[in-house]
């Protein structure tokens, strides 16, 4: 009777092809996300480190940073109220058109950004719905910041609530209804069982959302106007330096917004290497 | 306290969860609710815990209407069937959540919260493992730290929805001699959910018998076994065999053996006796009794099972404790009805 290598796991696939597996879905995240992103900071560093510093140091350039931040500052926190409301709303309580609700949360992610853009304009523009009622009070929501962060509020909101929403249901209501039994409020319920309980699933969304919110494009280019130092955010700073054959410039500003993308990525790591113990402590 | 519920009915959609049912447990008593599933047991629990409002009728604890109060005014402990344990808090942090959520002017200094909750650990025989997590805990360990939780609080009443369903056998029979010893050491009135007639019977001071949103039966174990007031009860109980016979002159008539009735007295006609499998003695063939065919004998320790099949088709389970010598498959017999309880056929 022949006996397989005792090292062999009976449930577990032949090593070539485990190598197989293994290796082409690390060449296809070599080619398609690595590759790029290596390329785009050689492109920016091509002139050399003078020319990408002054890229990236230039006035417009820090304007548009600033006004990328300053959106994601105001878009993110307030996402993040509206989708812990709504995946509070749709997982714990019964109420009438919940599945419209749940259904108008997907809108941002199946309406093409530029629709979600132009459907501001349409409502905030001059010739929009309530365009002559805010120029006589003197105020500017289109072509200028108020319209950048509702554009940006509209696209990134889905990312807190859907990743909210089936952990919560997962969870169940019996702890919060323990909580209630307990004597607690339903707002220190809400703190106390609730909240800690979609802690982790709360900081990725908040990490996707913002990810998105510094890096959106198309909506944001519709509302913003395009007045540099102004109203462009980074990606269409980018843009525009693209457009005028200043590849250099483009990609040493475009290695910096990669780079916020990395930095919120670290961060969540730390966070999850600070955390382990608790992480662990609430494992299924 | 005592808790009354009066007339509550409750409907989720187009079902009808609890039609109209009344009910009241005495200070002190441990009640179980027992019925098939869907029959409104684990409902009328919700209820008196405020979990769920009824649709009409009233909850009164204490004699204090409690209707239309929400759970967190009602003071009732309630331990839920998975535990429903706070997975992120230690072992401590759940027991002592009930105190420390308390609005400020109630809420007792952290010192006394800390002795109470090594109290209770004490209680409930985990005293070491106030620092762990529910995840690292084992089903029985989970299930007495929920009820440590729910006593934290100084309830008035101990609602416990299917407390040893999650739990394998073993575990199941020590918890709940461990349970009623807890019961009778608190005082506490305690209701309890089964679908277990058996933990029902062990258990409880008295057993409430529901099925389809309505109670069928308020007992002690000892009555609700002895006279079941319906033939579902019977039924429920398990095991009984079923038989078609005659009520005549306040008598049960079973093939021609006429026996007082056990259960609650019914008018004469046709009747669905219940016969349990020890209620029988054997006969030979001729003898008035059913008579039967052995199929299968089964010799289980100190008594033998007895499978009989009658003339048209039915199966007769019958124990005995000595059986004759030559029984074999294949042996005609008659069965002699002992005790009988009977009710309207239909």
């Amino acid at each position: 009777m022949t006996r397989p290598p005792a090292s062999a796991s009976p449930t577990a696939e032949p090593r070539w092809l485990r190598w197989l597996l293994v290796g082409s879905a690390l060449l296809f995240l070599g080619l398609n996300l690595a590759l790029p992103l290596a390329a785009v900071f050689v492109e920016g560093l091509r002139k050399g480190l003078a020319a990408y510093v002054t890229a990236i140091s230039e006035p417009d350039a820090i304007s548009a940073l600033r006004l990328t931040l300053t959106v994601a500052a105001i878009a993110v926190p307030l996402n993040i109220v509206i989708g812990l409301a709504a995946s509070w709303a749709i997982a714990k309580f019964d109420f009438r058109f919940k599945s419209v609700l749940v259904t108008l949360i997907d809108l941002p992610f199946s309406v093409s950004p530029v629709v979600s853009g132009l459907i501001y304009v349409l409502l905030f523009g001059l010739q929009g719905w309530f365009g002559a009622a805010l120029r006589d009070h003197d105020i500017q929501v289109i072509f200028a910041v108020p319209g950048l962060v509702l554009a940006t509020i509209f696209i990134t909101f889905p990312f807190v609530a859907r990743e909210l929403i089936p952990l919560m249901e997962e969870q169940g209501r019996e702890e919060e209804e323990a909580a209630l039994s307990l004597g607690a409020s339903g707002l220190s319920t809400f703190w106390h069982v609730t909240l800690p309980n979609v802690r982790w699933g709360l900081l990725y969304g908040v990490l996707l959302c913002n990810a998105r919110a510094m890096g959106e494009f198309g909506a944001v280019s519709v509302v913003s106007g395009h007045i540099r130092g102004r109203t462009n955010t980074l990606p269409l700073h980018i843009e525009i330096l693209y457009n005028e054959y200043n590849f250099a410039a483009a990609f040493a500003v475009a290695s910096l917004l990669a780079g916020l993308a990395l930095v919120t990525l670290v961060l969540k790591s730390l966070l999850e290497w600070r955390f382990a113990g608790q992480l662990a402590g609430k494992v299924h | 306290m005592s808790v009354t519920a009066s007339a509550v009915v409750k409907t989720f959609g187009g079902f009808t969860a609890l039609d109209g049912v009344s009910l009241a447990a005495r200070e002190g008593e441990f009640l179980a609710l027992l019925g098939p599933s869907g029959s409104g047991k684990t409902t009328l629990l919700r209820i008196l815990a405020g979990l769920e409002f009824p649709d009409s009728g009233s909850i009164s604890i204490g004699g204090i209407d409690m209707s239309d109060r929400p759970a967190r005014d009602r003071q009732v402990g309630f331990v839920f069937q998975q535990y429903a344990l706070f997975r992120h808090m230690t072992v401590a942090d759940n027991i002592g959540f009930g105190l420390t959520v308390r609005p400020r002017a109630t809420r007792p200094p952290r010192a006394e919260i800390d002795r109470r909750v090594a109290e209770l650990l004490e209680l409930v025989q985990l005293p070491a493992l106030g620092g762990r997590y529910p995840a690292q805990l084992s089903g029985g360990q989970r299930q007495r730290v929920a009820l440590a939780r729910a006593l934290a609080v100084e309830p008035r009443l101990l609602l416990l929805d299917e407390p040893f369903g999650a739990l394998d056998a073993k575990v199941r029979k020590d918890l709940r001699r461990w349970l009623r010893g807890v019961h009778d050491r608190t005082g506490l009135t305690s209701i309890f959910v089964t679908h277990d007639q058996e933990e029902a019977l062990d258990l409880a001071d008295r057993v409430v018998v529901m099925v389809h949103g309505w109670i069928e039966q308020i007992d002690t174990p000892e009555l609700v076994w002895e006279r079941p007031a319906t033939a579902f009860v019977c039924d429920f109980l398990g095991g009984a065999n079923r038989v078609k016979a005659q009520a005549v002159a306040g008598q049960i008539d079973v093939a021609g053996v006429r026996l007082p009735n056990r259960a609650p007295a019914m008018v004469d006609g046709p009747a669905s006796a219940f016969i349990r499998p020890h209620e029988f003695a054997l006969a030979a063939p001729g003898s008035a009794g059913i008579a039967v065919v052995l199929r299968r004998i089964l010799r289980t320790g100190a008594q033998a099972a007895l499978e009989t099949e009658t003339g048209d088709g039915g199966l007769i389970e019958v124990t005995i404790a000595t059986p004759p010598d030559g029984l074999a498959p294949g042996t005609a017999l008659v069965l002699v009805p002992q005790t009988v309880r009977a009710y309207p056929a239909g």
